[in-house]
């Protein structure tokens, strides 16, 4: 039996139809972006940081500050992307969107990986347990002396945080994002969920059967409790973009409608005051 | 109830653009099925080879695996040659969706020829018939109908993979599942409602592959 060769080429050929696109490498540059008229911004679709309401509208402190920042650099449309928050740097990283507003921490490993804003928000840091709190959990460090085991979301800070505190990776429950954070809890597949405060608060608001750990102090890790600082991230090669969004960004954070974005999703009077007062260089090198 | 209502339109909204993947997935599965299938039975060592590569390569690697890499590496390995390969996620997911698919269809296809008798290969020789006219006239018409219970179970397995796009950042149904369950935090409705509509959905495949099945064997019942 034999068959046209022919469409076995074409069969080839549809793998290649990858190739048709056209050639120009690397993220946009900020005039490239205001050429074209609109932006595409990631959020990990996390409450208050960045989320997606059901009618797809972009909240939280960072889209909300984002959406300032783009009217004064005179970019009228934002093209938003909801990605999961482990998959924000490889996104930037493969142009999948130009900016990632999720308030992501800034940390000297990620650093090397992605560019960063001036910090947006500070935030501390959280613990969601199950009603009651059964396993009387108060601080990170708890999980340093018990057998328990603590969740915690695939790409987040709080892996580090529980590293540095010599907690076994076997007790580590990774989860994708935080809505699966109140079943993980509430079904005991891990005695808590380690997670920055307004996370934490956020989620013990829309469950009875979890709560925030009462009596929490911020972990102390090498020496300092732990604060985190959480700015918008760019491709390494964004840097452009990066300086424009500064510039606004510095002068945003001077007046009252910054801290009202702020305050309105939950930061407390602590997360704004501290928020200026570290710079991107000094917590990336940290 | 009021939740139940708001849920609907988001999903719905999603239900469209896994709709529009399932489709085109099938239909590139289909067509990649029968090039693969035949490519593997023919006399061409390199359309031999080429082809038991393909069918070997895209049913022994995960394909959620295929997803990330077409949609997070394959546009690293673009920049590095200096050529442009980011494909939109729903460009992306076809093609995953379909090679999937395809390779899988492919082998149903080469069961499917190789089980039509030898005595009706030798009688088309006979008549004079080319090999083309083999293949699309004789074997085909009594492959195809053999093939089409196989290929609706592949066109609703493809129909829940599409699931996994969501992680590509499409806003299928599953995504804006995800993302109202985000929102609300009403994980069994949410999830509920979402079974259902994939069931309503396969439902309503199997009854067009149904249709399909009657249409290529309609042949079978003609009164001569």
């Amino acid at each position: 039996m034999k068959t046209p060769r022919i469409s076995f080429i074409s069969a080839l050929s549809l793998t290649a139809t990858a190739l048709l696109f056209s050639t120009s490498s690397n993220a946009a540059t900020l005039k490239e972006i205001q050429d074209k008229g609109y932006i595409r911004i990631a959020v990990a679709n996390e409450i208050p940081y960045g989320y997606m309401t059901p009618s797809n509208e972009a909240k939280g402190a960072g889209p909300d500050v984002a959406k300032l920042i783009m009217a004064k650099l005179g970019i009228k449309e934002i093209r938003w992307v909801t990605t999961n928050f482990g998959s924000l740097i490889p996104g930037l990283k493969a142009d999948r969107f130009d900016m990632v507003a999720a308030e992501m921490a800034i940390f000297p490993q990620r650093c090397t990986e992605v560019h960063f804003s001036e910090p947006n928000s500070s935030y501390g840091e959280g613990l969601l347990v199950a009603k009651g709190n059964p396993d009387n959990i108060h601080a990170y460090e708890d999980f340093s002396n018990n057998k328990l085991k603590v969740a915690i979301m695939a790409g987040a800070d709080q892996l580090e945080m529980m590293q540095a505190l010599k907690v076994d990776d076997s007790r580590m429950v990774t989860i994708a994002n935080n809505a699966d954070a109140i079943s993980t809890i509430s079904t005991g597949r891990a005695a808590a969920y380690a997670a920055t405060s307004l996370t934490v608060s956020e989620l013990a608001s829309k469950s009875d059967r979890v709560e925030a750990a009462t009596g929490f102090k911020d972990p102390i890790v090498n020496g300092n409790p732990v604060r985190s600082w959480g700015g918008f991230t760019f491709a390494q090669s964004s840097t452009d973009l990066r300086d424009a969004v500064n510039k606004e960004l510095l002068e945003l954070k001077k007046g009252e409608e910054w801290k009202n974005i702020l305050t309105g999703y939950g930061f407390s009077e602590t997360d704004v005051q501290e928020s200026p007062k570290r710079t991107t260089a000094q917590l990336c090198t940290k | 109830m009021d939740n139940l209502l708001s849920y609907i339109d988001p999903l719905l909204d999603g239900a469209w653009v896994t709709l529009q993947l399932t489709l085109y997935s099938t239909v590139l599965g289909g067509v990649v099925a029968f090039m693969a299938g035949i490519g593997k039975l023919s006399e061409n060592r390199a359309t031999r080879w080429l082809s038991i590569c393909f069918i070997e390569f895209f049913r022994g690697t995960s394909l959620l695996v295929q997803l990330f890499w077409l949609y997070f590496a394959l546009p690293i390995l673009g920049q590095a040659i200096g050529v442009d390969l980011r494909m939109p996620p729903l460009l992306a997911g076809t093609i995953a969706l379909g090679l999937n698919i395809g390779a899988y269809g492919a082998e149903v296809v080469r069961g499917a020829i190789q089980a039509v008798p030898d005595n009706q290969y030798e009688a088309a020789k006979a008549l004079d018939f080319t090999p083309k006219q083999t293949m699309w006239r004789i074997v085909l018409p009594q492959a195809i109908p053999e093939m089409m219970p196989s290929f609706g179970n592949l066109a609703i397995q493809n129909l829940k993979d599409t699931a996994l796009v969501s992680l590509i950042s499409l806003g299928d149904m599953t995504f804006r599942a995800e993302q109202l369950r985000n929102y609300t935090q009403d994980s069994t409705t949410i999830y509920t409602l979402l079974l259902f509509m994939y069931f309503g959905m396969a439902l309503v495949l199997s009854a067009i592959m149904k249709i399909l099945e009657r249409y290529a064997s309609r042949w079978r019942t003609r009164k001569i």
